[in-house]
């Protein structure tokens, strides 16, 4: 099942950690992030269906971590794509989406053209995004706000 | 590998205050002498990016990781901080190679459990207290643009904290810490970087094109 996430394992994405950037150039847009309201298994439904869909071999590890493999060489090799699930509470979920091999340009296409689109139903939201839509199973107003939301629109 | 040794040979360098001779590096370090002359090329590109003095500046440091001088991050300042052992604004270069040792993977695990340790206790207070692990998940999901609700973040803190904190304080202690890191190793995994077992290589063949440009460049005639 997904790992679970504590605060310090959180504190570890930050690219301020990660001096491997002295050594070479940071192309950051190799991954990508989302949170979830949705339990893992309907998570895990998800991206199944989705890589499916994009006729991707799927190879599920443990540990919430689902392989994704093209099935015929891009510019630069098979395209791979890891998704990995963290728990931070059994309602929450964080899920990085990250290639692992192959052309970064082409996973950034996939990422735009077919993936963002396929998963826009579990998604609450995008790294470097406000909230997009309510949720029908989130809680009402006491729950305080970190950002300011705007409020939920029509999908 | 000999047109690199012949360049460290031609001409005697003027040597920066914090220089410390490879030889007494190595010794000290999980690196050896030729690692630490290719920490050098590396150190030499790091500190003349913003300010040519021989020393990494903040801002040097923030354009290494980020690509942006300007950008203000919570943990590179704590890394920075640490590097700069003296506490003199600037990394030396003995600085950034005993500092960077401890990233080896065949570093000790404590020296990489106690760096990490003072990483995070941001107020060194020889603790790490419950608003200070607040302050850097807080800081982390807007560095990383990520909207989470206050209640979810007050869970995530508790919950690490219920994890680590064995004598109930509402804090983790070094004694705390190192028990928490031995249930889950993955808690340091980003004081390691596999890059510094082939630093050498890394280096080495950023340094054979240059000399090999040079060397072009003098048989056209081009170096005047």
């Amino acid at each position: 099942m997904p790992s679970n996430l504590n605060a310090f394992d959180i504190i570890s994405f930050s690219p301020g950690f990660d001096l491997s950037g002295l050594f070479e150039e940071n192309d950051r847009k190799k991954e990508v992030r989302f949170t979830s309201r949705q339990p893992a298994s309907t998570i895990i439904s998800k991206l199944r269906d989705i890589a499916k869909r994009l006729k991707l071999k799927i190879d599920k590890k443990d540990g919430g971590l689902l392989k994704m493999e093209g099935l015929k060489e891009g510019r630069k090799g098979v395209l791979s794509i890891d998704a990995e699930i963290f728990e931070v509470t059994p309602n929450f979920h964080l899920v990085e989406v990250k290639k692992s091999s192959g052309d970064t340009l082409e996973f950034q296409k996939i990422m735009k053209q077919d993936m963002r689109p396929a998963l826009k139903d579990i998604v609450w939201t995008w790294q470097g995004e406000q909230q997009q839509q309510e949720q029908q199973d989130l809680q009402p107003s006491h729950v305080p706000q970190l950002q300011v939301v705007s409020p939920p629109q029509d999908s | 590998m000999f047109a690199l040794m012949g360049c460290f040979c031609l001409k005697k360098p003027i040597r920066k205050p914090g220089y410390e001779e490879p030889i007494i590096l190595a010794s000290e370090t999980p690196f050896t002498v030729n690692e630490v002359e290719a920490l050098y090329v590396l150190f030499k590109k790091l500190s003349s990016s913003v300010i040519d003095d021989g020393f990494i500046h903040k801002e040097e440091f923030q354009l290494a990781l980020f690509e942006d001088s300007n950008k203000q991050n919570l943990f590179a300042d704590r890394v920075f901080d640490l590097f700069d052992v003296k506490h003199n604004g600037v990394i030396e270069f003995g600085e950034f190679v005993r500092s960077l040792s401890v990233f080896h993977p065949n570093a000790p695990e404590a020296d990489k459990i106690a760096f990490a340790f003072r990483l995070y206790d941001l107020r060194h207070t020889g603790y790490i207290e419950r608003d200070e692990l607040k302050e850097m998940v807080l800081a982390l999901l807007s560095e990383i643009d990520l909207t989470v609700t206050d209640d979810v973040v007050e869970s995530i803190v508790d919950k690490t904290i219920m994890e680590a904190d064995s004598k109930g304080d509402g804090m983790i202690d070094q004694e705390e810490w190192r028990e928490f890191v031995a249930r889950k190793p993955s808690l340091i995994k980003n004081m390691t970087l596999p890059y510094l077992k082939w630093v050498l290589i890394f280096v080495l063949a950023i340094s054979i094109c240059l000399v090999h440009n040079f060397h072009a460049r003098s048989f056209y005639g081009l170096n005047s």
